[in-house]
């Protein structure tokens, strides 16, 4: 045979395998229901109900003071859009009770003698109590309070011209929209999932099936059936996350400032390396169920390091270091860039080096299981 | 007395009659054996006369019981074993007894059940450890606790070898009182032949019922009566070899394993195995469950590596050179392995590609093997639902799609009926005379009888190789089976 017969009949077979795991996929409703179910579900789930702001807090109020200047205070909670209902209660247990039950997040209690001091323009507390039990949004809706208690004070007793006087501004996202946030996210996320239990059924659904004898023993080689094994997966995952990204882009208006050339490379690179994982926890696992624990048990932490849920630098070491080699930092941080404030090429280059280099050892290591496990 | 008892019975699946107004009678102190093609109706009759299943039409008694109504009293007075036992794999055998006794509540009483089926000195062993016909003699045994009134067995014997399936036959006749009565559904017709009634069934109908003997008083002669009973065989010139073509380097012995190994620790699977096949010839590798037929067949394809030793198909070592060796090779493997949610066509569509043939041979090979095997038919169905007999010669036509000189057949008609089972070797036989070789291992002994030469393992070892004729000339027995056992128990005692 001439080198290119050679090359044509590489190419027929791994064709062959591609379209074979196309109609798979297709024909098996787990696999369907994932491709076409799963984004679906995750976009109205993360677009609408999804949010770590705070808005409508509920806030009970005991106010011992009666007086205008109480009531002034108090209104200029009911005018923030942050807050939502103010309870007005008779005692403390009242207060206790409201926040046992969560009914409230907040509670505020002005003192008796709040007018008093504030006509004498002398110093006075008024006490925040926030729900604990709910961490992070008792602390942002404290937070709230407290600016609209600051902005009250310095109306009534107006600070010195020599403090600081802070200005801040928010970069690439100016109104801190959770949304546009999450949204962006939510692209990298599903071609996570959608390409990590694809590639990871596929081997091992052979298995179950008993059709991967019948393929060892046919003449592919074991590269030919990686690609094939990989290509489909990863083709299928490009295309729904691009279909995902224009839901993104043009129904919910989130901006995207770098290029689309820039999103596939950046999403290409990292679901190869992500697929490579996919494949190794097929070749090691017998059936499907075990290959989707081997998906979750690398999904979550390799999510929680991913820079999402919290942030990198505030890791311990270790775990930032496994942040370094952990494809879905790179895949995260990388959509982020791309979507608020775009790439140039050499910063580019940040994150499809180690994205390639990833990519590089586990398919290495998913070809080579691979082949081990033929003998 | 009729330990059951059926009248004008009717069952229908959507449009598909099952069992078209049977009436029939299974006798107390008798083991019935029940045959037929496949989708006869066996298994569906054996599912309601349990109440499994409820008919459309008709009455059914079973053991004086209506099963439609009073399923609960029949459970506790019959023993089913249907096709596939469910065994649980990381459970001891002791174990399984244990929960199967507890299930069916029923009393630890396991020394009789043990003793018959001499399964005693292996309580304490994994019952995923365990040879084939070790597991359906386990089967049996947790079907026969409590001493069930009424044996109900689905194709107990498939994939067992010939020693065992003795022994499965000798315990349940063992078992059998007088008020007592075994169903037993096969596609061995010689086994057949041996039981006191015969039921043959036909789409839906019954066909015969009586006593073996009164169709033919041999077991070669019953086999040809039952066969022509349901439908009879044509015997033609099979098209399948007429137009076969093959293509491989020219070499006297197409396929030779030279002295392979496979090593497990201290324990050896296989050792020594040393044979060459002619250009055109069938070989047989015959043995009983766990001799080490699978691992060698393995080690032939490449689907285990030796320990030691080489082995080549058409002089090309499968290890140095497995894509090139294996493109010459067309393989079967023992259970149905063909994608089952994809169509007949989209199978043999994927089989032409990874053997590389180009886009208008591989139209042309798939179009020519549509008419021959008639799978027009069922051109949209996913191969899963198909009849068991049309994955067969499925599996044979992708095996054979890309016309290669070495055909591996694993157990090849493993569950298949008699009249499927000779048209399937209609086809080897012919192959084999175009000049393929092929290389088989099976539990049917009158199918041994179609191998040019075979050789026969135990223990890892072949201890007989040569011609049917000159191995049943070796221990003086005329026919494949008797043969088998008496070389088989002649070495056991030597080792």
């Amino acid at each position: 045979m001439t080198s290119v017969q050679i090359i044509r009949l590489h190419i027929r077979r791994i064709l062959a395998l591609m379209y074979k795991e196309f109609i798979t996929i297709w024909k098996d409703p787990k696999s369907r229901g994932l491709v076409l179910g799963m984004p679906i579900i995750q976009l109205l789930l993360f677009a609408n109900s999804v949010t770590m702001e705070v808005k409508n807090i509920d806030m009970a109020v005991l106010d011992y003071s009666r007086t205008p200047e109480s009531r002034e205070l108090l209104s200029s909670f009911a005018g923030s859009t942050r807050f939502r209902n103010l309870y007005y209660v008779e005692n403390l247990d009242a207060l206790r009770d409201k926040i046992e039950t969560q009914k409230v997040q907040l509670g505020l209690i002005v003192p008796d003698d709040f007018a008093i001091k504030i006509k004498q323009k002398t110093a006075t507390d008024v006490q925040l109590i926030a729900d604990g039990r709910q961490t992070s949004s008792a602390s942002m809706a404290s937070g709230y309070a407290m600016q609209i208690i600051g902005t009250y004070s310095n109306k009534v007793a107006p600070i010195s011209t020599t403090a600081i006087n802070v200005v801040s501004r928010n970069w690439f996202n100016q109104n801190l929209d959770y949304q546009l946030y999450i949204l962006q996210m939510l692209v990298p996320m599903l071609a996570l999932s959608c390409t990590l239990m694809l590639t990871s059924m596929s081997v091992c659904r052979e298995k179950e099936n008993g059709t991967f004898e019948q393929l060892i023993i046919s003449p592919l080689l074991p590269v030919e059936i990686m690609i094939g094994k990989l290509l489909p997966p990863l083709l299928i995952a490009m295309t729904v996350t691009m279909f995902m990204t224009g839901v993104v882009v043009f129904v919910y208006g989130v901006p995207m400032v770098g290029s689309l050339m820039q999103l596939l490379i950046m999403m290409f690179t990292a679901l190869l390396a992500i697929s490579g994982v996919g494949l190794f926890i097929s070749s090691v696992t017998k059936t499907q169920q075990q290959a989707i624990l081997g998906v979750m048990t690398f999904q979550v932490p390799a999510f929680m390091l991913s820079g999402f849920v919290s942030p990198v630098q505030d890791m311990p070491d270790l775990a930032q270091f496994i942040t370094r080699i952990n494809p879905v930092w790179y895949f995260m941080d990388g959509t982020q860039m791309v979507f608020f404030r775009g790439l140039n090429y050499s910063m580019m280059w940040k994150f499809v080096l180690p994205l390639l280099a990833i990519s590089f050892v586990t398919l290495g290591i998913a070809t080579w299981t691979f082949t081990r496990k033929l003998e | 007395m009729n330990a059951v008892s059926i009248k004008n019975v009717t069952k229908k699946f959507g449009d598909i009659i099952a069992l078209d107004d049977l009436s029939l009678d299974f006798p107390t102190g008798k083991i019935t054996g029940l045959m037929g093609a496949d989708g006869a109706g066996k298994t569906t009759l054996l599912r309601l006369i349990i109440g499994l299943l409820l008919p459309n039409a008709g009455e059914i008694s079973t053991l004086g019981y209506d099963p439609t109504t009073n399923k609960d009293d029949i459970v506790q007075v019959i023993g089913y074993m249907p096709q596939k036992f469910g065994m649980y794999e990381d459970l001891s055998i002791q174990e399984n007894l244990e929960l199967y006794a507890d299930l069916r509540d029923k009393p630890h009483d396991f020394e009789k059940v043990l003793d018959m089926t001499n399964l005693a000195p292996f309580t304490k062993r994994l019952a995923g450890k365990l040879s084939g016909g070790m597991k359906q003699k386990l089967g049996l045994a947790c079907t026969l606790l409590g001493n069930p009134k009424l044996l109900i067995l689905d194709e107990p014997s498939v994939g067992v070898d010939p020693i065992s399936r003795r022994e499965l036959i000798k315990l349940v006749k063992d078992s059998l009182t007088e008020d007592t009565a075994v169903i037993w559904a096969t596609s061995y017709l010689d086994e057949a032949h041996n039981f006191d009634e015969a039921v043959v069934l036909d789409k839906g109908k019954l066909l015969f019922q009586g006593k073996p003997a009164t169709l033919s008083p041999t077991a070669k002669g019953f086999e040809e009566e039952v066969v022509k009973l349901m439908g009879g065989f044509e015997d033609e010139p099979s098209k399948l070899a007429e137009d076969y073509e093959i293509v491989a380097p020219q070499s006297e012995y197409t396929v030779e394993a030279d002295n392979l190994c496979k090593r497990y620790g201290d324990f050896y699977a296989v050792k020594n195995n040393t044979f060459r096949i002619k250009r055109g010839e069938i070989f047989g590798l015959l043995g009983p469950n766990g001799a080490g037929k699978s691992t060698s067949f393995k080690m032939m394809c490449g689907l285990a590596k030796p320990t030691s030793g080489t082995a080549r198909i058409v002089g090309i070592d499968i290890q140095d050179n497995p894509s090139v060796a294996r493109s010459y090779l067309g393989y079967m493997a023992q259970k149905f392995s063909l994608y089952g949610d994809l169509t007949i066509e989209e199978n043999m569509n994927f089989f032409v590609g990874i053997y590389g043939l180009d886009y208008f041979t591989g139209r042309k090979r798939i179009a020519e093997l549509k008419e021959i095997f008639g799978f027009d038919k069922y051109a949209n169905t996913p191969t899963k639902d198909l009849p068991l007999g049309i994955k067969q010669r499925l599996s044979l036509a992708c095996a054979v799609i890309h016309e290669p000189p070495v055909l591996f057949l694993d157990e090849p008609t493993s569950g298949v009926d008699a009249v499927g089972r000779r048209e399937f070797w209609q086809h080897i036989n012919a192959l084999a005379k175009k000049g393929v070789t092929v290389l088989v291992t099976t539990h049917f002994m009158d199918e041994a009888e179609y191998c040019d030469h075979i050789s026969l393992f135990l223990a890892g070892q072949t201890i007989a190789i040569g011609t049917p004729d000159e191995l049943k000339a070796s221990v003086g027995a005329d026919n494949m089976e008797d043969t088998f056992i008496r070389i088989i128990e002649k070495s056991s005692i030597e080792v």
